[in-house]
């Protein structure tokens, strides 16, 4: 083991802030419970510090999606980022959909639940999170980008087709809006 | 994943300061997407005690061009910033498809192009996970004893070139920059050194030291009318790692083929230039019977091992695909 | 044929569909209790040893360590019928074996204790294939399974189990058959890649104490009465509370949850606090339930019109290390072979194989898949020579009204009510399979380096009505009904279209229909959702309760209208007289404030109903590459009537997941037979469909008003996967113009036979 060398201190995170859902959390780093260690992935953070349970660890080594949430407006798997370097960062998760104050749902949501667009419902936050950061990124959005945009995540009970329909509803949707406008 | 200490540098210097202290038992995190997986899958004997994030270091993740006919990314580069950069697209855009073969878009967010190429190699004997009975030992991992694959099962493993080690790179960029006359530029303690792609990567790992940092990535430019392709054949679409990929840059002068440059993935430790099919191809019409001449040179020297002859057929297949007029 | 409902065969959300999309629904790993501990296991790495020596001081000794176990030290519980599973054993049988066990304070800790243990091993000779491991020289794994088959499993004697379950087939004279017969052809084929079922929620136990005799077990499962009924007996019957969480994908595997049970019951017993085992995902691809391997030598006689005359074989179900219910899967596939096959003469023998790799269990299919997989191939040969279109095949042989099977209880049933031919008719016509069947082994369409092929296959179980199921319904003051039956969430909908069975029976709105949660404590017996019954069984069971509900509310509704039963009705939560609508009276007024109505409802094992399933398909292959792909998929079936067409359709594509359709060209469970080792262990190395790449999927379902309940439905989803690799090995087949006999097709297999590979591929 070797001796810090002298970088070290000013080096090291001490505190992070992330903002998640709209709230922001301080988070020290160190060994207790509420706090969290260099090691620690933004994953682990958001569901066992933060208690946010909605987004799921499937594989926890970036290959299924569940655990996708959006980041500074990009779909990214919060198991493979470490919340150590996540500061400043702000973090959507499935949580943070729904409307706070009155309660309802995201247009896509809506549209998951009208096109019965899940089974077992694990891997739907993950695949909800990476529509929603494709429909806010992208306009004119074909089949094939929805597929594209969804081809690391793991559906086992295979909702893939109603997923696929339940999003170009939104786009749809979203296209008529801006039509409209 | 097991504990380790975590620095955050602002500058090449910082961070190869920190990585000599550390005398090999640090790791650079940049994307992470192939560090977390190795560290969490407790693959090395030798678990990091740091790692040292350079994310915060301005200035690697750029992409420009200058009028020495050169493109220059820097290391932090996003796949995603590859794939959407109007001058790739424009100039270079082999490379936008290979970036966009890689993984899936998730992973493309926040993997950068050094990361990409200096990833860990895919072997399944390497990434066996310690928690399942333990790691497996290899020439890679500093131990003695004969490649498991050799007499296991190699279906992805290499076809040619392998010494000791027969793995394959796992870099989809890497193979685009070989016919890029790709150069990386490292940084250490002893000063700055450039290296050809193709000579990154030895059977046994990259020629990186622990204590180097990729401070920026170079290739040519092409001229207007190169022909620029980039196949990669995998089980499914994208995801996966390639089972052989080939990359091409080709210029015409009419009907015929003036130059050819044509890089081979998924089939050794290294991208491979197929050389003797860039002589076959300069000077002749790229007609079928021409490239499949080509597509055999290429492979002419493949030594596959008991499970992955198969790949021979589907790297002559992509490179009469990429030939093909 | 329409009938006017309500809910059943409507369109309506499923009523826990806000919680899903939400991230409200808790999953296993969602819960949290204080003062938990985690559980890990030290793993074997090697396929077969005995322990010689451990020394497990250090980890006990590590900071935040509560228990360590051994098989020196865990308490006498095994699992297995016959046993032959303890907690641990001193003998390891498969890399990921279980050694020790550990409960620390968090998952670090425990994970570096694991690191801690000392073992030496005496390695021991390993055997990996099924046809080596029944020889009398092949290493032996167990005492109680001489040449590594497990022996038959005895009659139970209890009620549902009285007769040994069905192994062998033997009706008729399979000699006279094969005299009769104008064919004959023999064949093996292997359908033994062993691919991973893969849920995307891994599988996990939280067992707590309660008392030295009495537990209770969380677990995510799709039934969650084989803990309290199953584990419980493997426990010592122990009485067990058993909760199941919502589960993220089962597909059968996570019934199997009594090793992983076993070993955080004995992890909490040792720690006096709750302990919960929860697998990564390199455990889940590595050391927890696989499909069963397959291989049939069989021979078929068959006259020229395709009637089948004599059936003989030797069909081999390999469970890996161990097989705690693998007789009940060779027991349903013997009898689903009757059931697609109707013949004269058997002689079809099954063998529950043991071999030193990670254990196989029930999944999705239930040896039906494996059966199918492996004995169509070889029924292709005969089928080729007699030059019969399998369509028409299928269309003569599969079961009707009238055709009488062993079932799995070794009794003989009679199928009744069930016609699948107009189902086969109306697949094939939307299919387009009269102008895509170009003969056998013939390519459907030819370009370039592109050839295009069609293969079909079936499955059907008749397992539908498998087992019990009770339920209670009771109608509340508040005009609500509660569900009271122990049924869970695993992706199926069961517990939405069974509220919708009974909102359908009381005509109230779905809102007002409650289910009891999934525990054990607070709901009466159940089976489980398996091999398709809960439409059927549980549907049976909460329909009959609702009825005796409402019968009640209207006799005593009856009297206060001073009428008599039969002119009352009820709608909305009101009663009132058939004849006077407008004169209605709110449930409240008949019940009173602290009075409920509580129905019963039961259902009994009926096996005379099986369901149906058939597979087209039009797969590519690309002849310079071997790359394959699959094109479309039409699923034809019937459904009696339809319940919840969003479910349905959602279990139909199920056939595309869970090891289903792409086992016939890309999933298997990649072993190195040098050391044992499963190489597939992450989720990139083991292959998966990616939403990329979506066949073309139709289905046509049919919904002919079947003899089972009040809905004349049947339930579908088990049996989608089981004929899609047999399907698309037929295509594959027919493109290339060479009949294989094994899977998956991956592109070496598909070189090699045509010819573009040299050489013999070396072991």
């Amino acid at each position: 083991m070797t001796t810090s060398p002298l970088p070290d201190s000013q080096h090291q995170i001490r505190t992070i802030h992330l903002t998640v859902n709209g709230k922001n959390f301080p988070l020290e780093v160190g060994m207790a419970p509420h706090q969290i260690q260099p090691c620690h992935t933004l994953l682990q953070t958001i569901r066992e510090t933060l208690g946010f349970t909605g987004t799921k660890e499937g594989c926890d080594e970036g290959a299924c999606g569940a655990c996708t949430v959006i980041m500074d407006g990009e779909p990214i798997l919060s198991c493979m980022m470490l919340t150590i370097e996540c500061d400043g960062k702000s973090i959507t998760t499935i949580e943070g959909l729904q409307n706070p104050e009155t309660g309802h749902l995201d247009p896509l949501q809506q549209s998951f639940i009208d096109h019965g667009a899940f089974q077992c419902g694990f891997c739907t936050p993950g695949i909800i999170m990476a529509s929603k950061a494709l429909i806010a990124e992208k306009s004119d959005i074909e089949t094939k980008d929805i597929q594209e945009a969804l081809s690391g995540h793991y559906c086992r009970c295979i909702t893939h087709y109603q997923v696929v329909d339940a999003v170009v509803d939104v786009t749809k949707k979203v296209m008529r809006v801006s039509d409209d406008k | 994943m097991k504990p380790f200490k975590h620095f955050t540098v602002n500058s090449v210097d910082e961070a190869v300061l920190l990585l000599k202290t550390y005398e090999g038992r640090s790791k650079i995190i940049a994307g992470g997407t192939d560090l977390l997986g190795v560290l969490k899958s407790n693959i090395l004997p030798d678990y990091p005690e740091a790692v040292v994030n350079i994310k915060n270091i301005k200035g690697l993740d750029k992409i420009e061009s200058g009028t020495d006919g050169f493109l220059r990314i820097g290391p932090l580069v996003r796949l995603k910033d590859i794939i959407c950069s109007p001058l790739i697209k424009e100039k270079c855009p082999l490379l936008a498809t290979a970036a966009e073969t890689v993984a899936t878009n998730e992973i493309r967010n926040v993997a950068t192009i050094g990361g990409n190429i200096c990833q860990d190699i895919r072997c399944w004997y390497y990434r066996y996970p310690h928690a399942i009975g333990g790691r497996f030992d290899c020439l890679r991992k500093e131990k003695k004893g004969p490649c498991p694959a050799v007499k296991g099962d190699n279906r992805y493993n290499a076809i040619m070139g392998g010494k000791g080690c027969f793995a394959v790179c796992p870099s989809d960029i890497a193979v685009a920059l070989s016919v890029l006359d790709g150069i990386i530029t490292l940084r250490g303690p002893e000063g700055e050194r450039e290296i050809g792609i193709r000579d990154f990567y030895t059977p046994l790992g990259t020629v990186m030291k622990s204590d180097e940092i990729v401070t920026e990535i170079r290739s040519l430019l092409p001229s207007q009318g190169a022909r620029q392709s980039f196949h990669k054949f995998t089980l499914r679409k994208p995801i996966d790692f390639a089972v052989v990929s080939v990359a091409s840059l080709v210029s015409m002068e009419g009907s015929m083929c003036q130059d050819a440059k044509i890089a081979l993935g998924g089939v050794s430790h290294k991208p491979v230039r197929a050389q003797e099919a860039e002589q076959t191809m300069r000077g002749n019409v790229p007609e079928e019977a021409l490239t499949a001449a080509a597509a055999e040179a290429a492979l002419k020297g493949a030594k596959p091992l008991s499970k992955n002859a198969y790949k021979i057929e589907i790297a002559k297949t992509l490179i009469k695909k990429s030939l093909l007029l | 044929m329409t009938n006017n409902y309500r809910y059943i065969g409507k369109k309506i959300p499923r009523k826990d569909a806000k919680e899903i999309v939400t991230g409200k629904a808790a999953f296993f790993d969602d819960i949290k209790m204080p003062d938990m501990l985690i559980g890990k296991t030290l793993r074997s790495p090697y396929p077969h040893a005995n322990i010689q020596s451990i020394d497990t001081r250090n980890a006990e000794n590590l900071p935040g360590v509560k228990a360590v176990l051994t098989y020196k030290n865990i308490p006498p519980w095994t699992v297995g019928i016959p046993p032959h599973i303890p907690v641990l054993d001193r003998r390891l049988r498969y890399v990921g074996d279980a050694v020790a066990l550990v409960a620390a304070e968090t998952r670090e800790i425990a994970e570096a204790a694991i690191e801690l243990i000392e073992v030496e091993y005496e390695p021991l000779e390993a055997v990996y294939d099924l046809d080596e491991a029944i020889k009398p020289e092949a290493p032996q794994l167990y005492d109680f399974a001489p040449q590594n088959m497990v022996p038959d499993a005895l009659p139970l004697g209890v009620e549902g189990f009285e007769d040994a379950p069905l192994h062998h087939i033997k009706i008729g004279n399979v000699e006279k058959g094969f005299q009769e017969a104008d064919i004959i052809c023999q064949g093996t084929c292997s359908y033994d890649g062993i691919p991973n079922p893969l849920p995307p929620e891994p599988p996990g136990i939280i067992v707590k104490w309660e008392g030295p005799e009495e537990a209770i077990v969380w677990s995510a499962t799709q039934s969650p009465s084989w803990a309290n009924i199953l584990t419980s007996m493997f426990l010592n019957f122990t009485e067990i509370r058993s909760i199941a969480t919502y589960c993220g994908g089962s597909y059968g595997s996570k019934n199997m949850l009594f090793n992983i049970s076993l070993h955080a019951a004995a992890l909490a017993k040792a720690t006096n606090r709750p302990v919960k085992i929860y697998y990564t995902k390199a455990e889940h691809l590595n050391a927890f339930v696989l499909r069963p391997a397959s291989r049939i030598h069989g021979k078929i006689g068959m006259k020229k019109d395709g009637t089948l005359t004599a059936i003989q074989g030797d069909w081999l179900m390999g469970y890996g290390a161990n097989a705690p219910m693998g007789f009940m899967q060779l027991a349903v596939g013997c009898g689903e072979a009757q059931l697609a096959l109707r013949c004269k003469n058997w002689d079809f023998k099954a063998k529950c194989v043991l071999t030193n790799r990670t254990p196989s269990g029930i999944v999705r299919g239930f040896g039906g898949q494996e059966l199918k997989s492996s004995l169509m191939p070889i029924l292709s040969i005969a089928m080729r020579e007699a030059d019969i279109d399998p369509l028409e095949f299928f269309k003569k042989n599969y079961v009707k009204d009238g055709d009488g099977y062993y079932w799995r209880d070794s009794k003989w049933h009679v199928c009744e009510g069930m016609d699948y031919r107009k189902a086969m008719e109306k697949g094939g016509e939307a299919f387009g399979w009269k102008e895509k069947w170009k003969g056998w082994l013939k390519p459907t369409t030819e370009k370039g380096t592109k050839k295009t092929g069609v293969g079909v296959s079936l499955h059907g179980n008749a397992d539908v009505g498998e087992d019990r199921s009770e339920a209670y319904v009771r109608l509340m003051p508040s005009g609500e009904a509660v569900v009271q039956i122990l049924v869970a969430e695993a992706g199926m909908g069961q517990r939405d279209s069974l509220c919708k069975m009974v909102a359908e029976v009381l005509q109230i709105p779905l809102e007002k229909v409650k289910m009891t949660p999934p525990d054990s404590l607070v709901n009466p017996v159940e089976s489980g959702l398996v091999g398709s019954r809960g439409t059927y069984a549980c549907g049976t069971a909460v329909i009959a309760a609702a009825q005796d509900a409402r019968k009640q509310l209207l006799e005593k509704a009856a009297e206060k209208f001073n009428t008599a039963a039969e002119n009352m009705d009820t709608a909305d939560g009101m009663v009132f007289q058939k004849d006077k609508p407008e004169q209605a009276m709110p449930w409240f007024f008949i019940t009173g404030p602290f009075q409920s109505f509580t129905g019963f409802g039961r259902f009994n094992t009926d096996f005379t109903k099986p369901n149906f399933m058939m597979i087209f398909t039009e797969v590519e292959v690309d002849v310079e590459t071997g790359k394959i792909e699959i094109l479309k998929v039409l699923a034809a079936t019937d459904a009696g009537q339809i319940i919840n067409p969003l479910a349905l359709k959602g279990q139909i594509r199920g056939s595309l997941g869970s090891a289903g359709i792409d086992t016939a060209i890309m999933e298997e469970s990649v072993i190195d037979p040098q050391n044992g080792h499963i190489m597939t262990s992450n989720m990139i190395d083991y292959k998966w469909r990616t939403f990329a790449e979506l066949p073309e999927f139709d289905d046509v379902i049919l919904e002919s008003q079947f003899p089972t309940h009040q809905f004349k439905a049947i339930g579908l989803g088990e049996i989608s996967t089981a004929p899609t690799p047999a399907a698309v090995l037929m295509a594959v087949s027919n493109a290339v113009g060479k009949q294989f006999f094994d899977y998956p097709l991956t592109p070496d297999k598909i070189l090699r036979a045509l010819g573009k590979i040299q050489g013999a591929e070396s072991k």
